[in-house]
């Protein structure tokens, strides 16, 4: 099949505003987006800057706008598009660097803020591990599934208006730690995202839920969060 | 070490007004859900508004059911809309000067009309019917 693949383009050093690049290109239904990319960079032109790494949908490096809607490049098969004609775009709400780079600064920044790691000062019981029941882990296994690939947060539409919201990302990693039985910050967590930028920015548009790759239900991580905060009980 | 089944903690989160607002949200929103059905099918359906007369209006205002009811409406429907106005200003405005200004105007804005519809609709007006 033949796919009319129309790419954002933008060089900090030469042009003065973005501009859309069109290659036609020969592909299999079964290719994926990141396929055809890597093809377009490798035999016609070789500027063409985009992020990726594993290829396999778990570093997290090639989010990217795809026809409007966040996808992981190497995760999208052609076919699944429904069209070809297809337009790809850096993701919204964060500044391109260059094509289909974006900063992922300030992205990170907000991850930061939520202490995203264990905290817990006591020795284990035995001095050796922290134990944990299969339902204490399966509390807060869904959002341990996250990547970082800011393709929630840069669908969030409280996010592209006021880029101070600490987006879903960040809280789906402060509700991993929250809710796992050995961490003991929570109220520390609960107490950062008790703010008009943290959760309460949130205007439940699930527009996060729709764009994860890996499928976490980040609005309810969020309406869980919410409710911690409202009833003083996390459960 | 014995590890429960479930996680179950109590935190102790420090109120603040966001918090508040987005709880009074949802509460306002519930408050709507009976306000706006019953005033909209009576108003719009039931009566119509081509019924709508001076004796509608004396009738209504005879009841003290109705007026309670309808400042009751005012003062929700227009929290509930004046707080999702903030919510919405707030995409525009990055700054913390900026946002406390919003707050306040909006905090005034909605108490004074309320007040002054809650006073017009509870304390009536003053005069006989027919008005001369
Ligand atoms: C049965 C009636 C209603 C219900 C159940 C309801 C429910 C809600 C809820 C739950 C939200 C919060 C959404 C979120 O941030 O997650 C909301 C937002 C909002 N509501 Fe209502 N509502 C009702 C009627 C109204 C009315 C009558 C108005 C106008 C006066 C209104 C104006 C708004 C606005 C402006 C927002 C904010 C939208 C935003 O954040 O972008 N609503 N509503
Ligand atoms: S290249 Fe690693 S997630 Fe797609």
């Amino acid at each position: 099949m033949e796919v009319r693949m129309r790419i954002f383009r933008f060089n900090p050093e030469k042009d003065r505003k973005p501009h859309y690049d069109v290659f036609t290109v020969e592909a299999q239904p079964t290719d994926r987006v990141l396929d055809v990319l890597e093809w377009i960079r490798g035999d016609v032109d070789g500027t063409l800057a985009f992020r990726r790494s594993c290829a396999h949908g778990v570093c997290g490096s090639d989010a990217m706008r795809i026809n409007g809607r966040n996808y992981l490049a190497c995760k999208v098969l052609l076919r699944d598009l429904g069209t070809t004609e297809i337009t790809v775009e850096p993701l919204l709400g964060l500044p391109v660097i260059k094509d289909l780079i974006v900063d992922m600064g300030p992205f990170f920044e907000h991850y930061k803020t939520v202490m995203p790691y264990l905290v817990n000062d006591e020795l284990p019981a035995d001095g050796k591990e922290r134990l944990q029941s299969p339902e204490q882990r399966e509390r807060f296994d869904d959002t341990t599934k996250c990547i970082l690939c800011a393709a929630c947060t840069t669908s969030c539409p409280s996010f592209w208006s006021n880029g101070q919201y600490v987006g879903p990302a960040a809280i789906v990693n402060a509700h991993r730690f929250i809710f796992d039985s050995r961490d003991q910050a929570a109220v520390e967590r609960l107490e950062i995202l008790n703010d008009q930028f943290g959760v309460w920015r949130c205007r439940t548009a699930f527009n996060c839920t729709e764009a994860c790759p890996r499928e976490i239900k980040i609005t309810q991580a969020i309406a869980e969060v919410k409710r911690a905060i409202q009833t003083g009980r996390v459960e | 070490m014995a590890a429960t089944t479930e996680t179950v903690r109590r935190v102790k989160v420090k109120p603040n007004y966001e918090m508040i607002a987005w709880k009074w949200m949802r509460y306002s929103a519930f408050a709507l859900i009976p306000l706006v059905w019953i005033h909209a099918i009576l108003q719009d359906v039931v009566v119509g508004v081509h019924a709508m007369d001076l004796g509608y209006v004396a009738e209504r205002w005879a009841s003290l059911f109705w007026r309670v009811f309808d400042a009751l409406l005012l003062g929700f429907a227009f929290a509930h809309g004046v707080n999702g106005l903030r919510q919405v200003l707030n995409d525009f405005i990055h700054g913390e000067k900026g946002r406390k200004i919003l707050n306040w105007s909006l905090f005034i804005f909605w108490l004074a009309i309320f007040l002054i519809g809650a006073i017009a609709l509870i304390g009536g007006v003053n005069q006989q019917f027919p008005l001369e």
